[in-house]
């Protein structure tokens, strides 16, 4: 596990906001056991302009970006930041958009959180983004298991329970753009571009339906999801553990 | 024309006369048939030159001059030679073809040249209206060019209204009196209307050509759709020429053109407006959601650390009581944008499995251990709504049902087609609502008599929840259970899955 500095960079105008956040995100609130050996270092930066030139500066693990900041709006700075780093962006927003949302993540954000939000969510979801990205994702050679499924990706064989189960074509491609991308929310931008490549026509309107069926054949119960959970207006997010958000 | 056409008589008789007279000094020395070929020559000039009348005319004076002057015996017209009858029947025959054959091309040339010159002002008009700064001054011009080719007193276009009658866009010429009201109903029912020189008015002509007309009232349509009314009114009776009709109709469609063009530009304007009026409410609603947010981002966030340092309930108080003032601020901001016809849903078609999944999902806190059944057809539902809206509400519910039911009390959601529409029911083992106030509940800020009073809210759920449900094209009503609870029954519109051939 992680030794030496963990480096967090804050991007947020309101400083009574950073620094409630720098109290929070402590070492064993971010790394549970492993705390010990490593430190963490919070930067703040109440601009857009000194937000970009401290993540150019300082490479954090991970940045909390605001985008209501004076200068700049978000989603460039989102866009500039994602353009030369592969740190995990969680946005914070006061604007409750879907549209705003989509976009933000489509952009190159990983995560989005609405104001007012919960510290304990937050470093919940900070958490999660440096969980994910220290472990490797999978490969399009892997198979994967979750749950009761195994899915042999190069095969194009999946089974329950060691039994295999049909799933038509895009079925199959919607599974494998979820597999190869544990925890992360996908757009439905994303997902159309995985499934259905640049290609105009009827099916992608129908990409909620396909989820339908994906999840009828996956779930044990469809309205209660345990690996396929819908972010509204927004997109889906796969995960593997079986976590059930409720 | 008159002074012109008198000149060509005399000077093609004279032409003619001095012809004879030449011919006359040199008759020794020429034959018959050069005597035919030099008139010949005086007729198709005469014909090309003065037109039919003329060139007859010179036909026929050129034959008795043939005759009398220079066939055997001379100064006569008696003819001694059977043969010459001859020569001078086919003078006579060729000379009238002749004649005949010219005056068609001059006619025709004439009639072609009349028709460029039509065509070239239509075209100068046309393009002088497009070039028109703005749709009225195009209407003038075009009214102008009316009045004065048509020698009218006075032309004048009329609107017609977005909520019926007819409105002057344009006048040209002296004014009139007020104008007569039949033009308010010309429009819809009838194509055109002429007033007569004796004063009658007669609806709907075969044509205008020939009629003696004072004042002729014409329907302007685009495609079809009566858009105004042209109204040409003469300061005395006029008989219209074919030539005339033929450009009025073309001029008319111009107007017409004219006309329409001054409507779309009314509605873009209000267009317009109304996006920059759309602009300003959404910056402004997105400004006070940002400043109501930002201090409560703060709050929560220092009462959060106060917990965290030294564990206390009043810390955690002021963090639920900040969550409920963002909850009423998200109510207060959706109220305001419903009232104001602001919500723009984002329809796609999506699955009623998912709806309720993310519902149940999102109001877990609310439902607490209580049992959800939910009871769904085999066949997967789907209709075509926006998701986070119809989110909103199916929550709205849950949490209401949970509210008002006992505390370990289930709850039921059930869903079904029912004809084009895809029905949700969200039932409660509650008290339900007091008869008489079934729609009453709908109404914001209303709380029922019997709200519990640790029920948190300020009653904007419910209207909400419709005006949501309504601007997605569904309905949101309450019904009675008959085991005494509450039922509130969502719809929304039904749509068609993928075909087989997608999935």
């Amino acid at each position: 596990m992680p030794s030496g500095h963990l480096t967090i960079l804050l991007v947020d105008d309101e400083v009574p906001i950073r620094r409630a956040l720098r109290h929070a995100l402590t070492p064993a609130a971010l790394l549970g056991g492993d705390a010990e050996e490593v430190t963490v270092r919070v930067l703040e930066a109440g601009t857009a302009r000194e937000g970009i030139d401290l993540a150019a500066a300082e490479q954090p693990a991970l940045i909390v970006l605001d985008l209501g900041l004076p200068d700049q709006p978000g989603l460039d700075v989102c866009r500039e930041i994602r353009r030369w780093s592969e740190a995990p962006i969680l946005v914070l927003s006061a604007r409750h958009q879907d549209t705003e949302k989509a976009a933000l993540l489509d952009a190159g954000a990983d995560d989005y959180m609405t104001k007012p939000f919960s510290t304990i969510e937050l470093v919940a979801r900070v958490r999660a983004q440096l969980r994910r990205a220290r472990t490797a994702a999978p490969t399009a050679a892997a198979t994967i298991t979750f749950g009761e499924w195994t899915v042999d990706l190069q095969r194009r064989r999946i089974e329950r329970a060691g039994l295999p189960v049909h799933f038509t074509p895009t079925e199959f491609a919607l599974l494998r753009a979820f597999v190869l991308h544990p925890r992360q929310t996908l757009t439905h931008r994303q997902l159309f571009a995985a499934v259905w490549g640049n290609a105009e026509g009827d099916a992608p309107q129908y990409l909620r339906v396909y989820i339908g069926h994906l999840r009828r054949k996956l779930e044990r119960d469809p309205v209660r999801p345990q690996f396929i959970h819908t972010e509204s207006g927004v997109g889906y997010r796969f995960e593997p553990d079986g976590v059930r958000a409720a | 024309m008159k002074a012109s056409s008198w000149r060509q008589w005399v000077l093609w008789l004279g032409v003619l006369c001095a012809t004879a007279a030449l011919l006359l000094l040199v008759r020794q020395r020429l034959d018959k048939a050069h005597f035919a070929l030099v008139f010949l020559l005086v007729v198709l000039g005469s014909s090309a030159a003065g037109g039919r009348a003329i060139g007859l005319t010179v036909a026929g004076g050129a034959f008795l001059a043939f005759n009398y002057f220079f066939l055997p015996p001379y100064y006569t017209f008696i003819i001694a030679d059977p043969f010459d009858w001859l020569v001078l029947v086919t003078f006579l025959a060729t000379g009238i073809v002749a004649a005949q054959l010219l005056y068609r091309a001059r006619r025709n040339t004439d009639a072609a040249v009349a028709r460029a010159r039509e065509v070239d002002r239509l075209a100068t008009l046309g393009a002088e209206t497009l070039a028109a700064p703005s749709a009225a001054a195009a209407l003038d011009a075009i009214a102008e060019v009316i009045r004065s080719s048509l020698n009218a007193r006075e032309v004048e276009f009329y609107r017609r209204a977005e909520a019926g009658g007819l409105h002057r866009t344009t006048r040209a010429g002296r004014a009139n009196a007020a104008s007569s009201p039949m033009t308010a109903w010309y429009g819809d029912r009838v194509r055109a209307a002429v007033v007569l020189e004796d004063g009658t008015t007669r609806m709907d002509p075969a044509g205008l050509v020939g009629l003696n007309v004072v004042m002729i009232d014409r329907a302007l349509n685009v495609r079809e759709q009566a858009v105004g009314v042209l109204r040409v009114a003469f300061a005395t009776s006029t008989t219209l020429t074919a030539d005339s009709a033929r450009l009025l109709d073309a001029l008319a469609y111009y107007a017409a053109l004219g006309v329409e063009r001054v409507r779309l530009e009314a509605t873009a304007e209000r267009a317009e407006a109304e996006r920059r009026v759309e602009s300003l409410r959404n910056a402004l609603l997105m400004a006070v959601s940002h400043d109501l947010r930002t201090p409560l981002t703060t709050i929560k966030a220092l009462a959060h650390e106060i917990s965290a340092t030294a564990p206390s309930s009043a810390a955690r108080v002021i963090e639920s009581e900040a969550d409920r003032l963002d909850a009423l601020v998200g109510d207060l901001l959706d109220l305001s944008r419903i009232q104001a016809g602001a919500v723009q849903p984002i329809l796609a078609v999506n699955t009623v499995d998912e709806l309720i999944g993310a519902a149940l999902q999102r109001a877990h806190g609310a439902i607490g251990s209580r049992a959800v059944a939910v009871s769904l057809p085999d066949e997967m539902l789907i209709a075509r709504f926006d998701l986070t809206q119809s989110l909103r509400i199916l929550v709205n519910l849950l949490e209401n049902a949970a509210k008002y039911s006992a505390a370990n009390a289930g709850i039921e959601i059930s869903a079904c087609l029912d004809g084009d529409m895809v029905r949700l029911d969200v039932s409660d083992d509650g008290a339900g609502v007091r008869s008489g106030e079934e729609e009453r509940i709908f109404e914001p800020f209303y709380r029922p008599a019997d709200t519990p009073p640790d029920a948190r809210g300020a009653g904007l759920g419910l209207s909400i929840s419709r005006g949501l449900a309504e601007a997605q094209g569904g309905t949101l009503r309450y019904q009675a259970r008959a085991t005494g609870g509450a039922t509130f029954v969502l719809k929304l519109p039904r749509a068609a899955g993928p075909t087989l051939r997608f999935l």
